[in-house]
This record gives C-alpha cells, sequence and structure tokens, in this order.
C-alpha cells in the first residue's frame, strides 16, 4: 500500500484535486444564475437583479418567463407591464407572439438591437451613444407622466429619434415610445445592478416596471425561433452574395479540372531488385540470436581472433597451443587470461551478459594484437 | 479534354452579372454560357495528328554524361498550331526541360531538344511525347499522349579508366627491357641494341657483341597475343549491393579496366557475361576500341535472380578457343555458390587456362565484425566473423586448385585486377 502511494502519489494528488474542484464548481454553480445581461436572476455587474428583487419587495407581482410558450400560459392583461430583457434573441415569429399576447399590456423593450427593433415591426434607426452627463425626463408621452422630473444617468444608452419619449435629446428618446404600448428602453444601464444608484437610476425603474400591479419579465429564448425567422445571417447579407459563393465553388471546381490534369501519364521507373549483400550476413546474426547459441556465436568470434593473430603474427593458426602462448607474449597478458579468452575448450559464457563482455574482450585483444 | 486557368478567370468574371442580378438563375446562366463558350473552344482546337512527331535516335553515352532526345515537329494542318509538348523519359534518363511551346505556321517544322543526364546504366526508355493543343480562344485544349518510342543506352560509366594511365605507364615499362632478371618463358626476343650504362651486364649478347665493334645487349618485349577471356557472372549473387553499387556493375568497371589495358598490350580480350545462360559475347580480336564496345556489350545486363550455371559457361570459355588464356572470372566470393557451382569446374579450367577470381568485397562486413555494442551486434559480428571464416576458406580452397583469388572492395578492385595482370605479363605467366 504504501509502495502504491509513493508510486501514485503525483497522479492521486492531481485526480484527488480535479475532482474537489469539479465539487466546488458544481454546489456553487447549482441555483438560478445566468450572465445574461437585465436577467432577473443575474446578481452581476451587468445583471438586474437587484431591480427585480426591490420590484418584488415593493408588492409588484413579478414573474419571470423565460420562452414563448411559458409567456403565453401567463395571464397578460391590462394591469401588466411585460418588460423583455435580451431581446437580441427575439426573432420575428417569437416578437409577434409577444406582441399578440400582450396586446392590453405595456411592452418594454430593453435594449433591443437593430435586428429586434426590426423583428417587432417598428421603423426607427437607433443611435447609440456614450453621455458624458445625466439627462433629464422631459417627457412628451402621456402615459409616462410618473418620470417626470427625473434624470437617468448610464454608461451607454441607445436613442430612438420617434414621435414620442422620455429622456429625450437631440438624437431622440432614451425611452421611446414606439407603439401603443410599446416602449423601447436605450437607457438599459438604469437596470443594471452597477448603475442602479446612480442619479435617479433607480426611481426611473421602479416607476417604469411598477406602474402596473403585474411585471412579467420576459427573456427570450433563442430555441423558440422558427425556420422563417428573417432575423437571420442571411437577411443581413447583401443578396448577390449566395449566388457569388456558388460561383465561387464553380470556379474551384474549374481550378481544380485545370490544375489536376496532368500534362501526359506519370513518368514510370521501372525499379530494379535491391538486394544488400550483406542481407545473409543479418539474418545469420538474428537466428543465432533467436537460437540464443552463446556457444557457437563465442566459437566464431574466437576463431576469428586466432586467425586474424595468427596472420597478423605470421603463425600458423592450426596449433592452437602455440599461437596462444605466442599472443600472450606478444601482448603481455598472462598466458591464462588469453587462453580464457581465445581457447575454444574455454566455457561458453552463460548469459547474454557474459557474451557482451567476451566479445568485447576478444575485439580488446584483436586491437593489441594489431597494435605490436 | 483539358482546361486552361482562362476557363476559372472568365468564370469569376461572372461576378459581375451576380452583383448586378443576384439570382441563382444569373450563375447558372453564366456558368452554362461558360461551358458552351469552352465546348465550342475545344471543337476548334486542332487534333492532335495535325502534328507529326518523329524522334532522333539519342544514341549511346556513358552513365553520368549529358545526351540529347530530339524531336522533329512538323505541322500537317493548314492553319497555325499552337502546341505545348512533353517529352516524357523515365526518370533515370534525367530529362529536365522536357516541355516546349511550339507555334507552327502551316508545313513547318521544328527540333525540340531534351537534354538527358543518364544516372542508371542500361537502356532508357522514352515514355510517349504528349501534345496538348488548345483551341482559338485558349479555354480548352485536345490533349493525347503519342507513342514516339525511343531509347537512349547509357553504358558503364567506366569509373576505373582513371587508373588506365598510370597501368599503361607500367606496360611500357615492361616494354623494351634490357634486363633479363624476370625473363621467363613468355618473354619474347625483341632486338639488339648497343649497350649503354645501367643495362644488366648479364643481358649482353657476346656472340653478337663479336660481330660488332661495341657490345651489344638483348632486349626483350613482354608477350604479346596471349588470350583474356572476362567472365561476368550476372546471377544472383551480383545483385548483391556494395554501398549503392550493385557487385555486377563493380565487377563491369574491372572488366573494362582490364580490357582496355589488354588491348593496349597487344592480346586479344574475349567477353562472356552469363548466369544460367549467356547474357551477352563479344569476341574483340585486338581491336583498339575493346573498352568502347565491351561497354556496349555490357550496357544492358542486369543481375537475375538465378543461381550460376558454370559447367554451361565453362564450356562456353573453351569454345572460344583452345589457345592457353588468362580467364578472368568475376564473381562474388559467396561461399555456398563457389562451392557447389565453380568448384566442380575449376579443375578442368585450370589445366587449360590460367584462372583469376575477381571479387567484390563488402567492406561493411569487416566493420560488422568490429560492432560488439549490443546483444543483436555481437551476434551480428559472430554471423559475419562466420562469414568471413568461410571466404577465406573458399579462397583458400581456389588457391590449392592453381587459382589466383582478388578479394577486395569495389574501388580497388580494377586497379588490382589491372597490377595483376601486369604482374603475370612481366612474369611471362600468361
Amino acid at each position: 500500500m504504501r509502495g502504491w502511494w509513493e508510486r501514485h502519489r503525483t497522479m492521486t494528488l492531481i485526480g484527488g484535486g480535479t475532482v474537489a474542484a469539479l465539487l466546488v464548481a458544481v454546489l456553487l454553480g447549482t441555483g438560478a444564475r445566468t450572465s445574461a445581461a437585465h436577467d432577473p436572476d443575474n446578481p452581476d455587474g451587468t445583471g438586474a437583479r437587484a431591480v427585480a428583487r426591490v420590484l418584488a419587495d415593493q408588492g409588484v407581482d413579478v414573474e419571470v418567463v423565460r420562452s414563448a410558450a411559458e409567456l403565453e400560459d401567463t395571464e397578460v392583461g391590462a394591469d401588466t407591464t411585460v418588460l423583455v430583457t435580451s431581446p437580441d434573441d427575439l426573432g420575428r415569429s417569437t416578437a409577434r407572439r409577444l406582441l399578440a399576447h400582450a396586446d392590453a399590456a405595456t411592452v418594454v423593450v430593453a435594449d433591443p438591437g437593430p435586428g429586434a427593433v426590426a423583428a417587432l415591426g417598428v421603423e426607427a434607426e437607433g443611435i447609440g451613444s456614450v453621455p458624458d452627463a445625466p439627462r433629464g425626463a422631459a417627457c412628451t408621452d402621456g402615459g409616462l407622466d410618473a418620470l417626470r422630473g427625473l434624470a437617468v444617468d448610464v454608461d451607454r444608452a441607445t436613442a430612438w429619434p420617434t414621435t414620442a419619449g422620455c429622456f429625450g435629446g437631440p438624437d431622440g428618446w432614451w425611452l421611446a415610445s414606439a407603439d401603443e404600448g410599446l416602449l423601447l428602453l436605450g437607457a438599459a444601464g438604469i437596470l443594471e445592478n452597477d448603475q442602479v444608484l446612480r442619479a435617479d437610476n433607480a426611481t426611473a425603474a421602479l416607476r417604469l416596471l411598477g406602474q402596473d400591479r403585474r411585471l412579467v419579465w420576459y427573456v427570450p429564448d433563442l430555441a423558440d425561433l422558427g425556420a422563417d425567422d428573417g432575423v437571420s445571417l442571411r437577411s443581413l447579407l447583401p443578396p448577390w452574395l449566395l449566388p457569388a459563393v456558388w460561383l465561387g465553388g464553380i470556379v474551384m471546381v474549374a481550378v481544380a479540372w485545370w490544375r489536376g490534369r496532368r500534362l501526359g501519364p506519370l513518368a514510370v521507373e521501372p525499379l530494379p531488385v535491391t538486394v544488400r549483400a550483406l542481407e545473409t550476413t543479418h539474418a545469420r546474426g538474428r537466428l543465432y540470436r533467436d537460437a540464443a547459441d552463446r556457444a557457437h556465436a563465442v566459437r566464431a568470434l574466437r576463431r576469428h581472433t586466432r586467425v586474424t593473430a595468427a596472420a597478423h603474427l605470421r603463425l600458423p593458426e592450426q596449433d592452437t597451443d602455440a599461437l596462444l602462448r605466442d599472443v600472450a607474449r606478444a601482448v603481455g597478458r598472462p598466458a591464462d587470461e588469453v587462453a580464457a579468452l581465445l581457447a575454444d575448450s574455454a566455457p561458453p559464457p552463460r548469459t547474454d551478459d557474459e557474451l557482451i563482455h567476451l566479445a568485447r574482450s576478444l575485439a580488446e585483444l584483436d586491437r593489441e594484437v594489431r597494435a605490436t | 479534354m483539358t482546361l486552361t486557368g482562362r476557363v476559372p478567370l472568365l468564370l469569376l468574371v461572372g461576378l459581375v452579372p451576380v452583383v448586378l442580378r443576384p439570382s441563382m438563375g444569373t450563375v447558372w446562366t453564366w456558368v452554362l454560357l461558360v461551358g458552351l463558350v469552352t465546348a465550342l473552344d475545344w471543337l476548334l482546337a486542332p487534333r492532335p495528328s495535325a502534328l507529326e512527331v518523329v524522334r532522333r535516335p539519342p544514341g549511346t553515352v556513358r552513365t553520368g554524361t549529358p545526351a540529347t532526345s530530339r524531336l522533329t515537329v512538323t505541322s500537317t494542318v493548314r492553319r497555325t498550331v499552337r502546341a505545348v509538348v512533353r517529352d516524357a523519359w523515365q526518370p533515370t534518363a534525367g530529362a529536365t526541360g522536357n516541355r516546349h511551346r511550339v507555334v507552327l505556321r502551316p508545313g513547318a517544322r521544328t527540333v525540340l531538344t531534351t537534354p538527358l543526364l543518364p544516372r542508371r546504366r542500361g537502356d532508357l526508355l522514352a515514355l510517349g511525347v504528349t501534345v496538348r493543343l488548345p483551341g482559338p480562344l485558349g479555354l480548352a485544349c485536345r490533349q493525347a499522349t503519342l507513342d514516339v518510342p525511343g531509347t537512349v543506352r547509357s553504358l558503364p560509366a567506366f569509373e576505373s579508366r582513371k587508373h588506365l594511365p598510370s597501368r599503361l605507364a607500367r606496360l611500357r615499362d615492361l616494354d623494351g627491357r634490357a634486363a633479363v632478371r624476370i625473363r621467363g618463358q613468355g618473354t619474347e626476343f625483341d632486338s639488339l641494341r648497343e649497350y649503354v650504362r645501367g643495362d644488366d651486364v648479364r643481358s649482353i649478347d657476346w656472340r653478337a657483341s663479336a660481330r660488332s665493334r661495341s657490345v651489344v645487349v638483348r632486349t626483350w618485349q613482354p608477350e604479346r597475343d596471349r588470350r583474356v577471356v572476362l567472365v561476368l557472372d550476372t546471377s544472383r549473387v551480383a545483385a548483391g549491393r556494395v554501398g549503392d553499387v550493385p557487385r555486377l556493375d563493380s565487377a563491369m568497371d574491372a572488366a573494362l579496366l582490364l580490357a582496355a589495358l589488354a588491348a593496349r598490350a597487344g592480346d586479344r580480350v574475349d567477353f562472356l557475361a552469363g548466369d544460367r545462360t549467356v547474357r551477352s559475347r563479344l569476341r574483340a580480336a585486338g581491336a583498339r576500341d575493346v573498352a568502347a564496345r565491351l561497354q556496349e556489350a555490357m550496357a544492358d545486363l542486369e543481375p537475375v535472380i538465378a543461381e550460376a550455371d558454370w559447367s554451361g559457361l565453362a564450356g562456353e570459355i573453351t569454345r572460344l578457343g583452345r589457345q592457353r588464356a588468362l580467364v578472368v572470372l568475376l564473381t562474388p566470393l559467396e561461399p555456398a555458390a563457389v562451392r557447389e557451382g565453380l568448384l566442380p569446374v575449376l579443375p578442368t579450367l585450370v589445366r587449360h587456362h590460367r584462372v583469376v577470381v575477381a571479387s567484390v568485397k563488402d567492406p561493411a562486413l569487416g566493420a560488422l565484425v568490429d560492432a560488439r555494442g549490443s546483444l543483436a551486434e555481437t551476434y551480428a559480428a559472430a554471423a559475419a566473423a562466420e562469414v568471413v571464416h568461410e571466404r577465406e576458406r573458399a579462397a583458400r580452397v581456389l588457391r590449392t586448385l592453381g587459382v589466383d583469388v582478388l578479394d577486395t572492395d569495389a574501388e580497388r578492385l580494377p586497379p588490382a585486377l589491372a597490377d595483376h595482370y601486369l604482374d603475370l605479363k612481366a612474369r611471362g605467366l600468361l
């Protein structure tokens, strides 16, 4: 057990750490929490949980719905305000369903992009700005009298030049009345957790959303979009692009045809058989090794060393005893040692290590003999 | 049908109508239009038969020396023909720049030259001439590969010819030598000349000196008009590669040097190459250009994976002439092949001729014996030691039969064989 721990300590620690980190993440991550801007469950700086909680505390019946079907299941009457956040997820079909269902209610759309504005059927172009001063109410819309005298201060705002609205300026209204019961909130910063305390932001938000007894907080879901929704990438692109892409594909086919046709067949070479002269020798070596015939190998190596020594010292190789004696004298080693190396009668190596050692000693002796 | 780069460009121009009238209909209309124009262009393109291609044989070169492939292209139609002509050769023929642009007026002809640099011995093949003929708009081309056969014969490189001048100098030294010290039965009396200081006094012809006023010595010239028979083994053992060169090519090198030398020395050179059958045979009786003719005879020899039939080859040697000859067997000293094939026929050969066995040794074998690093290397060293031993034993057996054995590296074999020949000549042993 101890040995196992020693061996696997690092891996165990890494694995354990990963599991612990996952556990903590899962435990902390539970609960309704999202990172979408102006979401009633988002406690971050761009979220709107503060406004949602305060509205609920003030006695407004806040109901959060997160899909078109859920919205349609909710009763939306004349005493209801519908706030739409993340409106860029609205498609033409969901916008239509929203407007049809919330016909009687006041619909406030927070910070809609051009696509959402078009989906809602409003023909107005928003002008974005980064205001450096608060803007006073200056309302012209009769229904928004509650906002009179307030000033809002946001980081980023969009103004629509519609006929009526609140918080007007030269570029249009930050809270634009686009249609009967449809308000576009360009200064959506008043809902955000970290901007809500500036100027009269909180008051404006509470008065705008708390006019009625009920507030339905609708966060549209992209999954509700139908296939015929016009707010797709395609509607934003120039109309010639798709045919041009097709034409480009056809051009690529033509290029492939042009480049792919060779000027005549490949030039082939009748290749000769390549036989390495040493191939049989290598094969024989592998055979000895597979058979682990150490005795035979060592006999061949000894004989080779004897023959080269005999040739070098100009001695007859047949007379092994005399040769061993002369070799020992020539290299200045004890006769026994040379005999143990060279004589066929010496015991063959018992292990592979001994074989390699003996082979190296023979090579060494070979070098010594040649050096004389 | 082949397209040119203009077709995709023309299709791309279709972006203009597509932008002006964006719809898929525009795209398909444009593609159809381009397709029709391209098809029309293809129909109007000249047919490949508009060109008549004739090859001039590039002839014969030594491996590694440049050659030229020439094609004569003639227009047979009554309009100007533009074409791209590719003269394809097998890769080792080393054809570079083999694509030619041709513009031919009616009835005109032009010669296209493609440089070749053969890298391999043997007959290297031309693989056909591809012509591509664009239509009048240059959108589509007709293309066809015409079969215009041709070969360039690439002769053995004869690398060892660098050794020839020094060996010829040694041969001249043998000529007209006054000394009798090494006079053998094969040396021939040449002439008498006046004694000069430095001549061996034993070579003074006293009888002739008595008749003249000065001292006269006899001079000798090395024997002439002997026969040299070169036998090249093209069997499986010659296919083995030493380094990157087949043993056969190294043996050819040695044979060429010896043949050139022997021809200059006034001997007759016969050549025989074979394995189970005779592959090539040359009787070059005293020709000056024996090396060139020998190269020609060797050019297309390739080793075959078969055992040599030495008794058949020995019969062929005998058929070349009964006069005593120097028979050089260029065969690797492969113990098994020597024992079973060569050994039985050698006694008869040795009785009639002087036999030399010239073998290419692999220097890697020596390195293999000395490598004792790992277990695998040790066993390989043992196997190599065994092979070395068997080769030596085979060489010893051959020597006891009276055969001279030369077993050296590929580079050293040609000069060693030439030196051995000169040695035999000097000693009058041919």
